[in-house]
């Protein structure tokens, strides 16, 4: 089910790593901040490592669509899109994120009402009907990525 | 000490910066003079000081987009783990009251960390183990008057409070943060807008509980935080563009002084060179272009009286490897000569006016003679048919 399609890749040019932990690690990208954490909560206590980015909406540019690249994403371990698709800087940072890091899973809150750019957009992702809960979101990551209890992370 | 990098890779990126930062340094100290070298290094570190200026502006005005982070949970699933962050609301009961309900929840762990607020001013007099004395004070006090039977560990930090709670999620992992503070900072107190710092760079529920002395715990509505954030980050922008310009002059002036240094420095050798050569110029004798002279039969004469065959100038002073030259009207019949082996010269000087080359290639001072029988007496005495090349 893990998406390996795409093929396009390039170089990216990254600002420091910003991770301090060496456990799995979870980007989220959700623009609702109490969601988020909720998400972030969940996967937390199941043993991740989390961030959470808001994505486009609201706060200009990613920088993931720019040269200098988004250094979250780069060392996460899985993505977790949850940015809603009706809006084409979503679909751009989802985009990017396929492009750069065609290697990193990316578990993707997929709207049911999918026009086909987006279908295609989303061809060897792995998806979750939205809205989907933190449980569902918990456990599908552990089903990609595995149970981090079972890997005896260390911290970094 | 804190170390101002997050990983080695940045650490080695750093490393590598400054290495090609300083090539156009080395190349213009090796290739130009001293004074370029510096103004070039000027250049570099304004170059660089702008760039992280910008990068620093920016994230002041929270134009970066916010990635939230965390560690994973510790513990069991039941457990919970709660950063209290205090100043001077640590002692209103309101709070400690807040901290004994927490610590009253079964499976809840609460660490109350108490940043010392040390300015840098303090760092630099030495005032930080009095700031850190008061702030222990502060803690002891209120933990004394904790409920005996909870446990609630405290904790007292020297950093920056920022970076306080960052070294607190590598070591406590916390589940929740709740910081306290007043409506308005005071001294001694944690400044209002750090709840939402702190939201804004970790992903765990952050609380932002005001305490007013004897009131309860009030918590600020969405639009307050947003000023407090928006006011915060103009202050902190504000503040360090000030500290911005003021290193920038400081490094400039400094630069300056050391570019003035190095070229009074530059202009004193030159001078110094010029006024030797000038003063060496003036001390060597002078050096004709064209010496004439005669060289006369009994013509000047002894201590005993007679007069005896002699050259009118017998004293040559030259310059080393700089051909002189010599009229000479030798007014005898035969032929007389300038000849000085230890300076390398066989002038033969020759009846009738003439114009000859003196030669010295080495400097000293050479005696010459004339080597063809003439006045036995005048040719063993400089001054008559001898005398003295001098080369410098």
């Amino acid at each position: 089910m893990l998406s390996s399609a795409s093929t396009d890749t390039h170089t990216v040019k990254l600002s420091p790593q910003p991770w301090r932990w060496s456990h799995p690690r979870v980007l989220v990208e959700h623009p609702d901040e109490a969601t988020g954490l909720a998400i972030a909560s969940g996967l937390r206590f199941a043993g991740y490592a989390v961030a959470i980015c808001p994505g486009p909406a609201g706060h200009g540019r990613c920088p993931l669509t720019g040269p200098a690249g988004c250094a979250p994403a780069h060392d996460a371990d899985l993505v977790v899109s949850s940015l809603g698709y009706e809006h084409e800087s979503a679909r751009e940072v989802l985009r990017e994120l396929r492009t750069r890091y065609p290697d990193t899973p990316l578990l993707v809150e997929a709207p049911s009402d999918m026009d086909a750019s987006l279908r295609e957009l989303l061809d060897g992702c792995h998806q979750l009907p939205a809205p989907a809960s933190t449980e569902q979101i918990v456990a599908a990551v552990q089903s990609i990525a595995g149970h981090p209890s079972d890997e005896g992370s260390t911290d970094a | 000490m804190r170390s101002p990098f997050q990983s080695e890779q940045e650490a080695f990126r750093f490393v590598l910066l400054v290495i090609v930062a300083l090539l156009p340094v080395v190349l213009a100290a090796v290739l130009g003079p001293a004074w370029l070298a510096l103004v070039v290094l000027a250049v570099v570190l304004l170059a660089g000081a702008a760039r992280v200026a910008q990068l620093r502006m920016r994230k002041l005005r929270g134009l970066e987009l916010p990635v939230k982070m965390a560690p994973p949970h510790v513990g069991s699933p039941e457990e919970r783990r709660v950063l209290v962050l205090a100043g001077d609301t640590l002692g209103e009961q309101a709070l400690l009251t807040e901290v004994e309900r927490l610590a009253r929840v079964p499976h809840t762990h609460v660490l109350v960390l108490v940043p010392a607020l040390i300015s840098p001013a303090a760092r630099l007099t030495g005032g930080v183990d009095g700031l850190l004395d008061q702030a222990r004070v502060r803690l002891k006090t209120a933990l004394d008057r904790v409920g005996h039977e909870l446990v609630v560990a405290g904790e007292v930090s020297d950093a920056d409070p920022l970076e306080a709670v960052e070294d607190a999620f590598a070591t406590f992992t916390p589940d929740e943060v709740i910081v306290s503070t007043r409506w308005e900072r005071g001294a001694g107190g944690l400044d209002p807008a750090l709840a939402g710092l702190v939201r804004e760079r970790f992903a765990v529920p952050v609380r932002h509980l005001v305490f007013e002395h004897g009131s309860g715990a009030q918590e600020p509505d969405a639009a307050t935080e947003a000023r407090y954030r928006h006011e915060s980050g103009d202050a902190a922008a504000r503040l360090f563009g000030l500290r911005t310009l003021a290193g920038a002059a400081v490094m400039a002036a400094l630069l300056i002084s050391l570019v003035a240094l190095v070229r009074s420095g530059e202009r004193n050798e030159a001078r110094t060179v010029s006024q030797a050569a000038a003063e060496q110029a003036a001390a060597a004798p002078h050096v004709a272009r064209l010496v004439v002279l005669k060289v006369i039969p009994e013509y000047k004469p002894g201590p005993e009286g007679e007069k005896h065959d002699a050259f009118t100038v017998t004293e040559f002073t030259v310059k080393v490897g700089q051909p002189q030259e010599l009229r000479i009207d030798n007014t005898d019949e035969v032929p007389h000569s300038i000849t000085s082996p230890g300076a390398g010269v066989n002038i033969v000087v020759m009846p009738g006016i003439h114009t000859y080359t003196l030669l010295v290639k080495h400097a000293g001072a050479f005696l010459w003679f004339c080597t063809f029988q003439c006045d036995e007496w005048a040719m063993q005495h400089p001054g008559y048919m001898s005398g003295y090349i001098t080369a410098t």
